[in-house]
């Protein structure tokens, strides 16, 4: 190859990162157009809604809060409560037990008034079988509270024993950690209902982190900014994340992940597709991505619903170490689905899921680290070669640079004008200070954490979850 | 001045991409700058605005309150109303103060009854209010329509009940929906009429609300469903199977059996599940005769049905089914034929190799 060659491949290969940063900024831009568009009439929408009917409706249709739990021994007791005190009329709470080596079990029995019952389950997902039973409340009050013990399956079998223990039509999963809000079973169910000409297969809500927020007996008092850069920076994430992307997704109708947090499904579809996947770490995003494509194989209408109300809340890591677990988890989960339904890629049998949400999650999800590396990887090269004009360098970076600022700006002024969360003097301030140090002191872990993951796939196969040391949410109220 | 013409001979000099570059980065900077800005003074107004939203809040709620102690004549208005509602004329006016007097308003009058939810209709007509709603109808905007028949329907304007009828067609489902909460909420069952010419689908939510409303009023006499239970529009049978099973309607019967037959599967659950309710037995042997050709839902439907009408006359047909595939009516089969014949049960409990049925005999011997 001589010298000419080889600068037309360079010369081709600058001008793939081009392309390739210059679509990533149109879809930002056009996600968080779209995303615009929805948020607003959504709000619309729901401003002349009265919940309250629903609430005390014989007709209403059954959910069931499925919370899985490992050794939540210091928080469970709190975190039930929360969960009974939903304003919904219909629901019942299951908590699965799965084989925590603490005294999770112990604790629910002894504040709950619990006892074992002759429970008969339909086991239509095969999960890891009970450990100590299926125990109920004696007392009247808890009446909604079903917990269930069993062997250690991890979290995607623990929510298969809840799909095969409940008894309503609609489930919703939920971390037992979480703290959700009062009204939020009325407020996701109604995507199901409202619906005449299409199925309604999944809603999923907005994530919200409750670092630094006062929470009472189970309830949300008050939400404050939490004061570590960390916990900040991945607020500003996550209003990225659910209030320009999923929400201009659910618009689209190609929403591919509901957060395992909270979602709430249609278990009829949920167990026709044959529940949670156990073998993978995405087991979040796998089951929407499975209830799609059976939808599509059989050629029925169907929608993933989205909330922007800020319903559920929970703790976010705190320190870099399990964030960077997280994220790493978060990583594997995306490649083995996107693995698992190669089939859907680029096929126009599964229209919008195989022509755009798969391609898109592919390129600029699955990809966008590597990418971002081996840009790195290039660059270094590039230096140690003498051969980079620095000042055009530096105008990419800024440029780069100021987008993702002004990207971030867009998403707080989302979060202002729909929910305004973060009231308090100053709030905008230190918002605005974490926009623009973000890029240099969060997304370098981020990426770091993407690029562990990658590997930790393909070369530490048996690594699974990770833990997550948590403080509890009822601590946070002593944070202030 | 010399690093100025500097930079700008080395901006022109520049190759056109980067010259790009240079340019949206520089508009970048700028609206970052405008945005930071903006979000200061949004936020501060926003602060502000709810701190002025409470004041007034309080305010009209003082005046509201006190406006109701100073009636002392249920239909005519006192001389301090007249001076209240004339003050409160001056806020009407204004956008901001006006909707907040309406969500006080609002809030009040769902916690109020009798005399004094009509004494606040009456401030809502005096203060002119009602002129603004009427006005939003002939709105462009679907949300501003919406918005106007809902408060027309929280105070109860039933003269706008010629002008709100329009809507009930309305291309917009929001519009629809408060349209058709309007005519239950202010005329009751008689406000269902919409359901004789209804086209478009009747969404669950949307027929929630309306039974909800429909079980608050004291009078429960519904009109003629008949029709509604025959109608083309599927979310019209529907809805009326519910009315059927919340009002005990079983005079329906016949036209329940008929919509055993109806073309969608939907229905045909509803109705098993009313008939069910009223533990119909004339229908079982159709059900029984159809039960291979029907859907699983009609199949689980009908067992429900048999667990409390069941007797000994279906026996043969509950053991054909102690081994059918789906579990809950395996479970049902079971728990029937226990009921109604010990004998049987116990010769499949001995002779049965399916884990499943071990399982559920288990289950039933223990409850």
């Amino acid at each position: 190859m001589d010298s000419s060659t080889v600068r037309i491949i360079l010369l081709i290969i600058h001008f793939l990162f081009l392309i390739y940063a210059f679509t990533v900024v149109v879809s930002y831009i056009f996600l968080a157009v779209i995303s615009a568009i929805e948020t607003s009439e959504y709000l619309k929408r729901n401003s002349f809604v009265n919940y309250s009917e629903i609430l005390s409706s014989t007709v209403s249709p059954s959910i069931s809060i499925i919370a899985p739990a490992y050794n939540e021994s210091l928080n469970i007791i709190e975190n039930v409560r929360s969960l009974l005190s939903s304003h919904y009329v219909n629901y019942d709470v299951i908590i699965v037990n799965d084989g925590s080596k603490d005294d999770s079990l112990e604790k629910l029995i002894e504040a709950y008034d619990l006892i074992e019952i002759n429970y008969l389950i339909n086991n239509q997902v095969k999960t890891k079988p009970l450990r100590r039973g299926v125990f109920k409340s004696t007392n009247p009050a808890f009446e909604k509270l079903i917990v269930v013990d069993k062997q250690n399956g991890g979290k995607a079998d623990a929510l298969n024993c809840g799909l095969n223990i409940s008894k309503s039509d609609y489930v919703a999963c939920i971390d037992v950690d979480c703290l959700l809000l009062e009204d939020a079973l009325q407020k996701m169910i109604k995507p199901f209902l409202e619906v005449t000409d299409i199925k309604v297969i999944a809603s999923g809500g907005v994530i919200r982190i409750a670092n630094s927020c006062i929470i009472k007996e189970g309830k949300l008092m008050d939400v404050n900014l939490p004061s570590k850069f960390i916990e900040i920076a991945q607020i500003l994430e996550y209003l990225r994340s659910f209030l320009l992307g999923r929400m201009a997704w659910s618009r689209l109708n190609g929403l591919l992940v509901i957060s395992g947090a909270f979602g709430v499904f249609d278990k009829k579809i949920a167990l026709e597709v044959g529940g949670y996947n156990t073998n993978t770490v995405g087991e979040d995003m796998e089951i929407i991505v499975r209830m799609r494509r059976y939808m599509e194989e059989k050629e029925e209408k169907y929608k993933v619903a989205y909330i922007p109300d800020p319903l559920c809340w929970t703790e976010a890591p705190d320190n870099y170490k399990i964030l960077i677990s997280q994220r790493n988890r978060w990583t594997r989960g995306t490649i083995e689905v996107l693995k698992l339904h190669r089939k859907i890629g680029f096929n126009p049998k599964y229209k919008l899921l195989g022509m755009l949400s798969y391609p898109y999650w592919f390129f600029y999800e699955r990809l966008a680290p590597i990418i971002e590396v081996i840009g790195i990887l290039y660059f270094l090269i590039l230096i140690a070669l003498q051969n980079v004009k620095w000042d055009y360098a530096f105008a990419f970076f800024l440029m780069a640079y100021l987008f993702s600022v002004t990207f971030t700006i867009i998403a707080i002024f989302s979060e202002e004008l729909s929910f305004h969360q973060y009231k308090k003097k100053g709030t905008g301030f230190r918002l605005i200070l974490v926009t623009l140090l973000e890029p240099f002191l969060l997304h370098p872990f981020i990426l770091y954490a993407a690029i562990r993951g990658n590997i930790d796939y393909y070369f530490n196969k048996k690594l699974k979850w990770g833990e997550m040391t948590r403080k509890g949410l009822s601590k946070t109220e002593t944070n202030k | 001045m010399i690093d100025l013409q500097y930079y700008t001979e080395y901006f022109w000099e520049l190759p056109i991409l980067i010259k790009v570059v240079w340019l949206i980065s520089g508009v970048l900077f700028v609206v970052i700058l405008a945005l930071i800005a903006y979000l200061k003074f949004l936020r501060s107004h926003l602060r502000e605005n709810e701190k002025t939203l409470k004041k007034y809040q309080k305010e009209y709620e003082e005046n509201l309150i006190n406006y109701l102690y100073a009636g002392d004549n249920e239909n005519e208005i006192s001389e301090a109303q007249r001076v209240l509602i004339n003050k409160m004329k001056i806020c009407v006016a204004d956008k901001f103060k006006r909707k907040i007097l309406i969500s006080v308003m609002s809030k009040l009058i769902n916690d109020i009854s009798g005399e004094m939810a009509h004494s606040i209709q009456k401030f809502y007509f005096e203060t002119g209010l009602v002129n603004y709603a009427l006005y939003k109808l002939k709105g462009r905007k679907w949300d501003v329509i919406a918005s106007g028949i809902k408060e027309l329907t929280q105070f109860e304007v039933k003269e706008a009940h010629n002008e709100i009828i329009k809507y009930v067609k309305h291309p917009n489902l929001e519009v629809r929906n408060e349209a058709q909460l309007y005519l239950v909420s202010l005329f009751q069952f008689k406000g269902l009429v919409f359901l004789d010419k209804l086209k478009t689908s009747l969404s669950e939510w949307a027929q929630i609300q309306l039974l909800e409303i429909l079980q608050k009023f004291d009078n429960q006499e519904i009109p003629n469903i008949r029709p509604w239970l025959q109608s083309k529009n599927n979310s019209v049978v529907q809805f009326s199977l519910k009315l059927v099973k919340i009002y005990n309607q079983f005079d329906v019967r016949d036209i329940l059996l008929e919509l055993l037959s109806h073309e969608n599967k939907e229905i045909r659950v509803d109705t098993i599940q009313v008939l069910n309710y009223f533990q119909d037995t004339e229908c079982k042997h159709f059900l029984k005769t159809k039960f291979n050709t029907s859907s699983e839902e009609e199949q689980i439907e009908f067992f429900r049905l048999l667990e409390i009408t069941a007797d000994t006359d279906d026996e043969v047909f509950i053991l054909e089914n102690v081994a059918h595939t789906n579990f809950k009516i395996k479970l049902a089969a079971l728990k029937i034929l226990k009921a109604i014949n010990l004998e049987i049960f116990n010769e499949v409990k001995l002779e049965t190799t399916d884990l499943q049925v071990v399982e559920i005999v288990k289950f039933i011997e223990a409850n």
